[in-house]
C-alpha cells in the first residue's frame, strides 16, 4: 500500500520524510538509546524500533514490589512513613517540592515500608529510590 | 528619564524588559542567581550582577542584595517584573527610601491592594461591586440564615478566620440549613480556634475577565480594555485572550468605567490590572453582573495580548511613567484592533499529573510566522531547573478575527519543537481544538470539567515516518561517533548500521 520512504536530514536535528509524494518534517534529539522526537505538536520518546516493548525493570523481579523514586530533582519536604509502617494504596508516603510546587508521592499498592532512603531537607536526584515497600 | 535600570527578575519577563530598555536608550542591568549565569536574560542585558545561590530566597527575593547591586552599579531605577518582589510593599518602600525609582505604583498603594479587606473596602467606596458577602453580627443560626437571605442563594458558608475549604458549606436551597450551619461552625472552631462564620454568594462557573489600566504621576488614568483569562488550572492561567468573546460593548463600558474609577479612587500609578469575576449564567448580556476579585499592582504575565490588540508597548509605558512622563496615549486614541490569544508553555508533563519537568533543552526552536510573537526566557541548551516557575515561553498570536488568531496560535504551537523535557504544548493544542474553547464559552470550571477528555487523547504511538526519522538520526549519530576512529569503520556490519530502517 505504501512505497519506499526517503529520509533527508535538512538541518540540525531536522528530518524530512517523504513517502508516496507526501512529506513530513520530524525533529529528533537525544542519545540513540533515548531519543526524543517531535512532529506537528506531538512529542514521542523511548523505543521507536521494531523491538517489543522494553523488558520490565530489573527491580520488579525482586521481592521489593515497589520503589518510590523521585520523578525529578526535588527537595524532600516531608517523610510520612517509617520502616515497618503498613501503607495502603494511595497513601501519601513522601512530599517533595520542586519549582515551588509540592508533589505528593503515593503508594501504588498496599504494602509494608521496608526502607526509607531520604530525610526531610534532602535534595534528591531523578530516579533515586526514596522509599522501598515490600 | 531613567538612565540605568536594574531588573530584579529572571526569565522571559527580564528579557522583555531589557528589550524595552534598548529601545528607549536605557542601560539595562540584569540580576541573576548562580543557576542562571548563562541564562538568556543575562546574555541580553548590558550588564549583569550575581545575587547569590539558586534558591530565590538567597537571590531574586533577597532585598538587601538587590538594593546593594543597584547601589554598586549606580542604577537609578528598579523594575521588579511580575512575581518575586513585584508586589512586596516593603521592597517598594525600601527603594523609595534609598532614592531609587521603583517601576510600579507607590508602596502605599501596593500595601493597600495587598490586603484583601482594605481592597474590598476601597472598591465598595468607589462603587465597584464585590462578591456579596458579610460576617453576620448575629452569629446564631437565625442570624446566619438572615445573612444568607441578604447575600442571596446559592451561597457559601465559610470560616471567617481562614481558607482552604475548612468549614466551607455550599447552600443551594433555603430549606433545612441549621445542620449545615452547625457543622460549619464546628469545623471552623476545630480548624482555626474560631467558629465565626462568613457568608458569601456562590458564583457558579464565573468567567475571569480583567481590565488593564495605566495612570501617570498627575493621576490621569486610562484603561486598555479587557483580557479574558478563564482557562485556568488550579488558579494558574493557561490561555488568555483579548477582546473577551463574552463581553458586549455595553458590558465593556461598564467594566472599564469601574476599573478606571477604582484606580483613581486608590490614587493608582503606573500599570495595573483589576481582576473581575463575571457571572454569565444568564448569557452574554449587557447587564451581566461582575464582581471585583483583586487588583494586581504590577505588570501581568499576559500583558502581550493587550499590547497586540491595542497596539501599545506596556513596558515602555511603565518606564516612561516611572520617569515622570505623562501617559503616552489619550483614552480616545486607544482602540481594540483584531484579536490576540496567548498560550503559556510550561515545563510540565500533562500525561503525568502535570508534574514540573527539569532537564536540558536538547532541541528548542521557536516558531516564526505571520502574526505570532514568542516571549521566552530559555534557549536551546538551557538547563531548566527546579528552583523557579516552570514557565518557559509565551506564544501570542494576533489576527484580524478570533478565528484567525486561533488558527495562527495552533499553527505556531504545532511548529514549536521542544525536546529534552516534557512540556504542555500537546495539552495546549487539545484546549485550542476543544469545541467549548473554539466557541469562546470556556468558564473558570472548564479545564477541571474537561480534563479527562483533554489529557485522554495525548498519548500516541509514533507514526511510521517518525520512527523512520528517529532511525535515520540514530544511524547518523553512530556514524559520526565512529568516524574519527578509523579502526571501527572496517569492523562495522553495514546491516547493523542500518538497523531501524524500514524501506
Amino acid at each position: 500500500m505504501s512505497g519506499a520512504s526517503v529520509v533527508t536530514q535538512v538541518g540540525d536535528g531536522v528530518y524530512r520524510v517523504e513517502q508516496d509524494g507526501r512529506a513530513e518534517v520530524v525533529y529528533v534529539a537525544g542519545q540513540p538509546d533515548d531519543p526524543w522526537a517531535f512532529w506537528n505538536g506531538q512529542v514521542f520518546r523511548g523505543s521507536f524500533g521494531e523491538t517489543p516493548p522494553a523488558a520490565p525493570r530489573p527491580r520488579a523481579h525482586r521481592a521489593v514490589v515497589q520503589s518510590l523514586t523521585a520523578p525529578m530533582p526535588a527537595t524532600v519536604v516531608k517523610v510520612l512513613v517509617e520502616p515497618g509502617d503498613v501503607v495502603k494504596k494511595g497513601d501519601t508516603i513522601v512530599i517533595l517540592e520542586a519549582m515551588k510546587m509540592e508533589l505528593p508521592l503515593r503508594a501504588s499498592g498496599d504494602g509494608t515500608v521496608k526502607a526509607v532512603h531520604c530525610r526531610e531537607g534532602d535534595l534528591v536526584r531523578p530516579d533515586s529510590v526514596l522509599v522501598e515497600l515490600a | 528619564m531613567i538612565r540605568r535600570l536594574l531588573i530584579a527578575n529572571r526569565g522571559e519577563i527580564a528579557v522583555r524588559i531589557v528589550r524595552a530598555c534598548r529601545e528607549l536608550g536605557i542601560e539595562s542591568v540584569a540580576t541573576f542567581s548562580e543557576a542562571d549565569a548563562r541564562a538568556p536574560h543575562v546574555v541580553a542585558a548590558d550588564r549583569a550582577v550575581l545575587l547569590g545561590p539558586a534558591p530565590a530566597a538567597e537571590s531574586y527575593l533577597a532585598v538587601p542584595k538587590i538594593l546593594a547591586a543597584a547601589g554598586a552599579v549606580g542604577a537609578d531605577a528598579i523594575h521588579p517584573g511580575y512575581g518575586f518582589l513585584s508586589e512586596n510593599a516593603a521592597f517598594a518602600a525600601a527603594c523609595e527610601e534609598s532614592g531609587v525609582v521603583f517601576v510600579g505604583p507607590p508602596s502605599r498603594v501596593i500595601a493597600e491592594m495587598g490586603s484583601k479587606i482594605n481592597a474590598r473596602r476601597l472598591m465598595e467606596r468607589a462603587g465597584v461591586s464585590v462578591v456579596p458577602g458579610e460576617t453576620p453580627e448575629d452569629q446564631s443560626s437565625d442570624g446566619v440564615r438572615k445573612a444568607l437571605e441578604r447575600v442571596g442563594l446559592p451561597a457559601l458558608i465559610k470560616a471567617s478566620a481562614g481558607g482552604g475549604g475548612k468549614g466551607m458549606r455550599r447552600i443551594h436551597e433555603a430549606g433545612d440549613i441549621d445542620l449545615e450551619i452547625d457543622a460549619a461552625r464546628r469545623e471552623s472552631q476545630a480548624a482555626f480556634g474560631d467558629g465565626t462564620l462568613y457568608v458569601e454568594r456562590l458564583l457558579e462557573n464565573p468567567h475571569h475577565i480583567e481590565v488593564q489600566v495605566c495612570a501617570d504621576a498627575g493621576g490621569r488614568t486610562v484603561h486598555l480594555f479587557e483580557r479574558e483569562c478563564s482557562v485556568q488550572r488550579r488558579h494558574q492561567k493557561v490561555i488568555e485572550e483579548s477582546p473577551s468573546p463574552n463581553v458586549t460593548p455595553e458590558l465593556r463600558r461598564r467594566m472599564t468605567d469601574a476599573a478606571v474609577g477604582a484606580a483613581k479612587a486608590s490614587s493608582y500609578r503606573n500599570a495595573g490590572t483589576l481582576e473581575f469575576l463575571v457571572d454569565l449564567a444568564g448569557g452574554r448580556t449587557d447587564d451581566a453582573a461582575f464582581y471585583f476579585l483583586e487588583m494586581n499592582a504590577r505588570l501581568q504575565v499576559e500583558h502581550p495580548v493587550t499590547e497586540l490588540v491595542a497596539g501599545v508597548d506596556l513596558v515602555r509605558a511603565q518606564l516612561l511613567l516611572a520617569s515622570g512622563e505623562p501617559l503616552p496615549w489619550n483614552q480616545d486614541d486607544l482602540a481594540q484592533r483584531g484579536h490576540a490569544i496567548e498560550a503559556r508553555v510550561y515545563a510540565e508533563d500533562p500525561t503525568n499529573s502535570f508534574l514540573p519537568q527539569a532537564g536540558r533543552l536538547l532541541l528548542y526552536r521557536e516558531p516564526n510566522m505571520p502574526g505570532v510573537r514568542v516571549d521566552s526566557g530559555v534557549a536551546e541548551g538551557t538547563d531548566v531547573g527546579v528552583h523557579y516557575d516552570p514557565l518557559l515561553a509565551k506564544v501570542i498570536a494576533h489576527g484580524e478575527s478570533r478565528g484567525q488568531a486561533l488558527a495562527r496560535l495552533t499553527n505556531a504551537l504545532r511548529a514549536f519543537p521542544v525536546l529534552g523535557i516534557r512540556t504542555n504544548i500537546p495539552f495546549l493544542l487539545a484546549i485550542l481544538a476543544h469545541p467549548t474553547f473554539v466557541a469562546g464559552r470556556a468558564h473558570t470550571g472548564f479545564l477541571d470539567a474537561e480534563m479527562p477528555t483533554l489529557v485522554g487523547g495525548l498519548s500516541h504511538e509514533p507514526p511510521r515516518f517518525v520512527r523512520e526519522a528517529v532511525a535515520a538520526a540514530g544511524t547518523r549519530a553512530r556514524e559520526t561517533r565512529s568516524t574519527p576512529d578509523t579502526s571501527v569503520a572496517t569492523g562495522l556490519d553495514p546491516w547493523e548500521r542500518l538497523r531501524g530502517w524500514r524501506l
